[in-house]
């Protein structure tokens, strides 16, 4: 099953990308980044080698963490139930299986389409600093999401409210989809919206570059915008972690600016760079 | 120690207390009982507060919407509420180890025989971290019927029990909500023989008739992660532990079956002539009554040659020593450190003589039919579990807190049973896979009690019901082992190649006091908060009708005819009418039971 899945969203991607690709970034881009490909791969490198890292401990961190959170985490879920209620159930009056649709294809797909093509995006521009800035805000968003799943435990809506919800829960309509979202997370795991964080983070960065890419920033926003939406739809976020997504992607933005700019000083210096590169995980396991 | 049991007189001292009003101050400084001192601290003038231990839906599509029906009416009344949403394994532990809950939503798994609520309800086990009294319920009276009912039979017992079940209608430690139908589908082309009756137990897995693997999809992935047959937390129903373990008599559609024992055989002791082994016994009921200290004892011969997974012998002196264990998990190294589970059952049990390596004589504390169900326990290897008490002993300081230590809290993989099944791997939250077990008794020529699936058995977890449903009919599962959720039900595809199997379960819905605090050790209140519960509608919106609704926590024969269910509760039936609640009548029962409400409509009393 889960392969399947996997085949299906690869496919999608492979559509996609190369399509947005000529549509959003053009000829001359690309043969201009076919020239420069070593320089900026060997100027992006740390911050690549940074992000993986990261997303590596991620990984690892599946499998410890949930001990770990039932140890020193924190049960929220009847705080954020009780300040929001049913706040999401909001939804009901536009629900249309054509929408349910919409949005169970946006969480999935659109989803992971929004994360990978700006870092294709950004790759190709030749000021190399929103591409750093891009990976370190990822980074960012994963590191402290991690931190903040292991404080805090909290079931989302379409736990608490199945009844209200089923008509539109993702894995009731679309069971397959949750061999994909089991492989990557547990349903402790609510707050803050990841999806919410790293798309609203996309969104943001469309915005800042939307001189160079025009017609990806409506593109980014509306995205953006639906996936935070589709994860209220489906009922797997609160409002709450929404809205704190929303403050961990501005936090991410704001700090990828500080910290690009701390490391563009230490560029000159190869083997300090290194070990920065090696440090930063390191900070981020001790959080 | 904050701790004392609640008797039904706690209440009424906390409303003539809640009245003196003024007087309050005055009675503290003079240095007042416990639990007068806590509602002083407590009964302030905040907002009564109360949590309901849940489920997440994707554990139990049920428990959570029981639950917050409950909360939406509690608020209603004026009771701030606070959903506090557990994983099973957790909320087990949040309830029966921990004691740290005042409301929760579960499903008890009951048994074959009602002398469970022995282990449910005994004030003995009040202080006890456990399946046993996990309420903390404490009252002579219902220990004095709890008792009798194991030392009579036939009508007599009958009558105890109905008397304890109209004492728990009254004084609700906890209140059951209804029977669930169990269903499950299975596929006919793989396999043969589906008995409905008895797929909860070992008996369903026995005797099928097809080739290769069965594959069996389960919702509840705890099974992946502990096999320990004495954990508390890791499963309600022992289905798994039934199959890798053998127990001296064993339950198939509620009766007894030797198992194990190849022959047992009742006596009375002291005087009275033995009864063969009529597993009935039955007797003169008076005497029975009269004699009072009646004992049983049980003569049993093991079956021949019977071994562990692990090659050793299984013999008497492994089934002396389960009961000895789990009396005490320390085995006389700590405070006393009783078993988290079995523990009714084992306190039947008065002494075990080893005659010689099959025989054992067993002496009883009462009548056959609770007699028997003490010899339902799994049958532990001796070999395996002293070992282990005696390395931790070895290694210096040694302690047992009850239920808490590592005897009945580690996962015990790979188990050592005996079982029918035998352990071969797991992939933790993914699949369980058991062999046959080559050398097990059923699979004699003199034996028969359905053999074990030569290809063995694999168990994948698949949370959702009707995703389960659909893998069955899509043909990648030959069973949906554990119960399907009610919302799936309806969406079972009519198909040749699909069986559905339905049964009705003892096991039910219900909501648990914690009986140690106050406000909550006032009978009053609770019972003014059962009339909060709709179970009439529950059954309907919950369950689509898969369901039956109930005032007691036994079902059929041994129902009182004055608790039969009669379209609404017969003791505290619902406040309101078409599931909606009749909010001022409701109030006024908790005023009745002398509780406050502030000019806002909030009920006072709160931490």
């Amino acid at each position: 099953m889960l392969a399947e899945v996997l085949t299906q969203v690869a496919l999608v991607i492979g559509i996609l990308l190369p399509v947005s690709v000529l549509v959003f970034i053009g000829r001359e881009r690309l043969v201009r980044t076919r020239a420069e490909w070593r320089d900026r791969l060997r100027t992006n490198a740390p911050v690549i080698a940074v992000l993986l890292v990261v997303l590596l401990i991620n990984r690892v961190a599946r499998q410890t963490a949930p001990k770990l959170s039932r140890e020193i985490g924190i049960h929220l879920t009847a705080t954020f139930y009780n300040v929001e209620g049913e706040f999401i159930l909001l939804f009901k009056s536009v629900e249309t299986p054509e929408l349910t649709a919409y949005f169970a294809s946006v969480y999935v797909f659109g989803y992971t389409f929004l994360l990978i093509f700006p870092v294709i995006a950004y790759f190709m521009l030749s000021d190399t600093r929103i591409f750093r800035r891009l990976l370190t805000a990822y980074a960012l968003n994963y590191a402290i999401g991690l931190v903040l799943y292991i404080l805090i435990i909290a079931y989302g809506p379409r736990n608490v409210m199945p009844a209200e919800l089923t008509e539109r829960m993702l894995y009731d309509t679309n069971p397959q989809y949750q061999y994909l979202t089991r492989e990557v997370n547990t349903n402790t795991n609510v707050f803050p919206s990841l999806h919410t964080s790293l798309s609203a983070t996309v969104a943001a960065f469309a915005s800042m570059t939307r001189s160079a890419y025009p017609k990806w920033f409506p593109i980014a926003v509306v995205l953006g915008a639906s996936v935070a939406l589709s994860t209220m739809y489906l009922g797997i976020h609160w409002g709450i972690d929404v809205a704190a997504g929303l403050v961990l992607a501005a936090t991410c933005v704001v700090l990828s600016d500080k910290l690009v700019d701390r490391w563009s000083l230490s560029d000159l210096f190869g083997d300090r760079l290194e070990r920065l590169s090696d440090r930063l995980p390191w900070l981020h396991r001790e959080e | 120690m904050n701790w004392s049991p609640s008797s039904p007189d706690d209440g009424v001292s906390r409303r003539s207390f809640l009245a003196a009003g003024a007087a309050a101050g005055a009675v503290t400084a003079s240095g007042c009982i416990d639990s007068v001192r806590n509602v002083v601290e407590q009964a302030g003038d905040n907002q009564m507060t109360l949590s309901i231990t849940t489920l997440p839906a994707d554990a139990d599509r049920q428990n959570v919407q029981i639950a917050r029906r409950l909360e939406a009416n509690l608020e209603a009344v004026g009771i701030d509420v606070a959903l506090d949403m557990r994983s099973p394994s957790e909320l087990l532990k949040t309830v029966l180890i921990d004691q740290e809950f005042d409301l929760y939503v579960g499903r008890h798994p009951a048994d074959y025989d009602p002398d469970f609520l022995y282990d449910a309800l005994h004030s003995t086990f009040a202080n006890e971290r456990g399946w046993q009294n996990p309420f903390g319920f404490a009252n002579m009276y219902f220990d004095t019927l709890l008792e009798e009912q194991r030392r009579v039979d036939g009508e007599q017992r009958k009558q105890r029990l109905g008397s304890v079940l109209h004492g728990l209608a009254q004084e609700k430690p906890f209140e059951p909500i209804c029977f669930p139908d169990e269903h499950r589908i299975a596929r006919t082309d793989g396999f043969e023989g589906w008995d409905e009756g008895t797929l909860g137990s070992r008996h369903g897995y026995l005797g099928l008739e097809g080739d290769g693997q069965l594959h069996a999809l389960a919702t509840d992935s705890r099974m992946t992660r502990n096999l320990n047959p004495l954990s508390a937390t890791a499963r309600e129903r022992e289905t798994m532990i039934d199959l890798l373990y053998d127990s001296l008599l064993s339950e198939r559609n509620g009766e007894l079956v030797p198992w194990l024992a190849e022959s047992v055989e009742w006596s009375a002791t002291p005087s009275e002539t033995a009864s063969g082994d009529d597993t009935n016994g039955e007797k003169d009921d008076a005497n029975a009554d009269e004699r009072g200290d009646e004992r049983r004892t049980v003569s049993i011969t093991l079956r021949e040659d019977c071994r562990f997974h692990d090659g050793e012998p299984l013999t008497a002196s492994d089934v002396a020593f389960t009961y000895r264990f789990l009396e005490d998990t320390s085995l006389g190294r700590a405070p006393e450190s009783p078993a988290p589970r079995y523990r009714g059952q084992v306190e039947m049990v008065e002494s075990v003589e080893i005659e010689d390596d099959r025989r054992l004589t067993i002496t009883l504390r009462g009548e056959t039919p609770a007699g028997q169900r003490a010899l339902t326990v799994p049958i532990l290897p001796k070999h395996v579990w002293q070992e282990l008490i005696d390395q931790r002993a070895a290694s210096g300081e040694f302690s047992a807190p009850q239920g808490r230590w590592v005897a009945v809290t580690g996962d015990h993989i790979p188990p050592v049973g005996s079982g029918p099944y035998r352990y071969e791997s797991h992939t933790e939250d993914e699949q369980l896979v058991l062999e046959r077990y080559d050398d097990h008794f059923t699979l004699r020529e003199d034996v028969d009690l359905g053999e074990p699936v030569a290809a063995g058995l694999r168990f994948t977890i698949e949370p959702g019901s009707a995703a389960a449903v659909r893998r069955v009919s899509d043909g990648s599962g030959d069973l949906t082992a554990s119960i399907l959720d009610a919302y799936a039900i309806g969406g079972i595809p009519d198909s040749s190649d699909i069986t559905e199997l339905t049964a009705t379960h003892r096991s039910f819905y219900h909501i648990g006091f914690n009986v140690r605090n106050a406000p909550l050790s006032n009978p009053h209140f609770r019972r003014a908060i059962t009339q909060l519960i709709d179970k009439e509608t529950i059954v309907d919106e919950v369950f689509y009708d898969y369901a039956t609704p109930t005032a007691t926590p036994v079902a059929d024969d041994w129902v009182p005819s004055s608790l039969e269910w009669s379209g609404e509760d017969p003791v505290t039936p619902f406040v309101g009418s078409n599931g909606r609640l009749n909010v001022e009548a409701a109030k006024s029962a908790f005023e009745t039971a002398g509780f406050r409400y502030d000019d806002n409509g909030r009920l006072l009393g709160g931490y």
